[in-house]
């Protein structure tokens, strides 16, 4: 039963390790009171923003529009320990702090290019807690994004119940 | 116990008892039921009926919040399950055992994981079916470890055939004695980098490899389809349960078998307490029940039992039922009940990033992968620093989201690599052969009981020193072949897991031919009480290093026949 899944766990957990900050994988029996949002009206449009610009608008919805925040929110409720929602809280701050830093303005009133630039800075921060916030933060970007129904059905082909299996096929078939 | 509030009816009789619906359970009430006896499975865990309860299997992934990744606070409630896997997840983890509800003590640490439901855990196992070869067999007595089986391989191999057929495996015959082919269904397609790999390792090293032979319907056969059966669908979603029937499990296939003879009853949130021993009839002659619901206590009656409820409930049972012929639990003459816990470990292997074959892409979700058969300790190739070997599966996919996060960039151009295939990888982990040692054990404890009265079970038991010279040895090997294939960035692991993760769990009464070394004969009659039949994995002398389930199918299919056979004789 499963141990192909825990086999492949143990695979993801290899290649994850070397990513993602301790902390984020070292949730275990926190204390969780139910689901409640992290965040208050600020931070989730921040959020939003970010998500936004990790994976932008283009000829197909962002993140934004596919409410990948919103997912976030849900994960760092339900899946990790406080210490972590701490951190990506921390990390939402200094979001703000450095784009007033380099823009004297809030990253809300940054152009795409400029909270993009806030964003790979932040992802290449010589503080281990901005960098880790900016890799859990498009850990999760990444698996909601693809995980949700819009690129699931319309990019990736996803089928219900394929029927058949052919063990190669063209890649653009 | 009060005995004025015992449930002793004669409604409660029976010709046979089977305790458990799993794997082994069903085969038991399947073939007993089928050979004209009126049978009542006993059934600890809740009702799943199929297909209609699988209520995650028609989920997208989407409709699952939290996109399978384990909450905390289930983390907390099943953490046996959740240690090392992600099994409590969001798509199967309400058919797993809740750990704190049913608690247990790990003097040494013990991944025990459990599936209290219709069809235990063949609902979610792995599907992989290997038969056992001579060898398996015959290693214990060559090698002077533990004690001889009382069977070889031309014992069971005929009862192979016959659960094969049965319950539909899909393979590639091959010819080798190492895991000699089965009744196959046809075979999956491999890869193509897995068709690069295994010509290269036989070239280079002379390591077979084959397609993982795996419990699916590659094709459904009438016998298949007259129980509602179908063809595998390629979702490759098994574990939640499969509306299709197209992976073998005892609800799909052997319980509904038993259920068209009419002769079979199923008793659900019944935990079997004790087997009841008769002094004067020198016989077992039913089962005390527990109601798991109300704790309300019941005796079913029979002529035999069929002890099938895991290697370790089922021990943990007989350890329970003392009687003054059996101060030390029943049938435990030999003090070897509990003892010889056996599993396979997992958890190291090798991968790899495979360069080229950009263009090839697959349709469906294949349900099985590769299979390495074991190649160390066989054919001359001789370890000095252990015994025995182990076998590889794995396989090769294209990188999928978890690639996103190691790569660079933000944006735009990333964000267009996202839904784009990313590269190959190929690889595996290895399953070891863990050696019968008395001390690896379970036992009861003598103070604390669950919510139901009965004696919680005590582990004890870990890897030795020849686990853990195989698995650096899995590393090791698996690194040599991936660089035979020519495959790049290989990485090795070897977690730290406990016994138990193999969810192979086994020879806890174990089969013998002398009396004073084991607790059963060679056709899995408790050796002191012969109405009473064990024929899951406590039954196991040793344990290979292929998957177990086929194994214990043909195994309880010979005894539910040798039973039947005395019951006419009247011998029992």
């Amino acid at each position: 039963m499963n141990r192909r899944q825990i086999v492949k766990g143990m695979a993801a957990t290899v290649g994850g390790m070397l990513v993602l900050p301790a902390w984020a994988s070292a949730w275990n029996s926190g204390s969780l009171q139910g689901f409640q949002s992290n965040f208050v009206g600020l931070e989730e449009a921040l959020l939003a923003e970010i998500v936004e610009a990790i994976i932008p608008e283009t000829d197909t919805p962002g993140a934004k529009k596919l409410e990948v925040h919103r997912f976030i929110d849900k994960m760092l409720a339900d899946c990790f320990d406080q210490k972590s929602r701490d951190i990506f809280n921390k990390g939402l701050k200094s979001v703000e702090t450095m784009a007033s830093k380099s823009y004297g303005k809030s990253y809300l009133a940054c152009t795409p290019k400029q909270k993009l630039e806030v964003i790979t800075t932040m992802s290449k921060a010589s503080d281990a807690d901005d960098q880790g916030f900016a890799r859990l933060a498009k850990n999760l970007t990444i698996r909601g994004y693809l995980s949700s129904e819009y690129v699931m059905t319309k990019l990736t082909g996803y089928e219900m119940a394929p029927g058949r299996y052919y063990g190669c096929v063209p890649v653009k078939a | 116990m009060n005995q004025s509030n015992i449930n002793t009816q004669k409604a409660n009789k029976y010709d046979a008892i089977v305790i458990g619906s799993g794997m082994t359970g069903g085969i038991a009430a399947k073939e007993l039921t089928q050979k004209g006896l009126k049978v009542l499975m006993l059934e600890r865990g809740r009702e799943i009926k199929h297909p209609e309860d699988y209520d995650t299997a028609n989920k997208a992934p989407w409709e699952f919040e939290h996109r399978g990744k384990v909450p905390i606070n289930s983390a907390e409630e099943y953490w046996s399950n959740n240690r090392f896997g992600t099994l409590a997840n969001e798509e199967a983890g309400a058919f797993f055992t809740n750990d704190k509800q049913n608690p247990f003590i790990e003097k040494r640490p013990f991944d025990w994981i459990r599936a209290y439901h219709t069809g235990g855990k063949s609902m979610h196992w792995g599907r992989q079916t290997y038969r056992w070869g001579k060898h398996d067999f015959e290693a214990n007595a060559k090698e002077g470890v533990g004690i001889d089986w009382p069977i070889r391989y031309e014992d069971i191999a005929p009862w192979y055939s016959y659960i094969e057929k049965f319950v539909g495996i899909s393979g590639q015959k091959e010819g080798w004695d190492i895991i000699p082919d089965s009744d196959f269904l046809p075979p999956m397609a491999m890869l193509p980098p897995e068709i690069h790999f295994k010509d290269a390792v036989m070239k280079k090293l002379n390591r077979k490899v084959t397609i993982g032979r795996i419990a699916n319907l590659s094709q459904a056969q009438p016998i298949h389809t007259a129980l509602g059966r179908a063809s595998c669908q390629y979702r490759n979603k098994c574990s939640r349960g499969c509306p299709h029937g197209g992976y073998y499990s005892s609800m799909a296939g052997a319980i509904p078998a038993a259920a068209q003879t009419k002769r079979l009853t199923i008793r659900h949130n019944a935990i079997a307490e004790s087997l009841i021993y008769d002094e004067t009839k020198q016989k077992a002659t039913g089962v005390r029940v527990i109601d798991q619901v109300d704790k309300s206590v019941t005796d079913y009656f029979a002529k035999i039992i069929f002890v099938t409820a895991g290697s370790m409930n089922s021990a943990a049972l007989m350890l329970n039922s003392k009687s003054s012929r059996f101060p030390n639990g029943f049938g435990n003459d030999s003090d070897q009940l509990g003892r010889n816990v056996m599993d396979h470990h997992l958890g190291s292997g090798a991968t790899a990033t495979v360069e080229g074959f950009e263009d090839d892409y697959y349709f469906g979700s294949r349900p099985t992968g590769l299979y390495i058969p074991r190649f160390r300790n066989w054919d001359g190739n001789q370890r000095k620093d252990y015994l025995r070997g182990f076998g590889y599966q794995g396989g090769a996919s294209r990188s999928s989201w978890n690639r996103g996060i190691g790569m660079d960039g933000f944006g735009a151009e990333f964000k267009k690599s996202l839904t784009e295939p990313g590269g190959w990888t190929l690889g595996f982990g290895g399953f070891g052969e863990i050696l019968p040692d008395p001390n690896n054990r379970i036992y009861l404890d003598p103070q604390k009981k669950d919510q139901w009265g009965i004696p919680m079970i005590v582990f004890d038991a870990a890897f030795s020193e020849n686990d853990l010279a195989m698995r650096r040895d899995i590393m090791v090997a698996g690194a040599e072949m991936l660089e035979a294939a020519g495959f790049k960035n290989i990485t090795t692991y070897n977690r730290e897991t406990h016994m138990g993760l193999g969810i192979h769990e086994m020879g806890t009464a174990r089969m013998g031919h002398d009396p004073k070394t084991s607790v059963l004969n060679k056709y899995n009659q408790v050796h002191a009480c012969k109405n009473v039949f064990v024929t899951d994995g406590a039954c196991m002398v040793s344990a290979s290093c292929v998957n177990p389930s086929l194994t214990y199918m043909a195994i309880t299919a010979r005894a539910a026949d040798y039973a039947v056979g005395e019951l006419k004789k009247r011998n029992l």
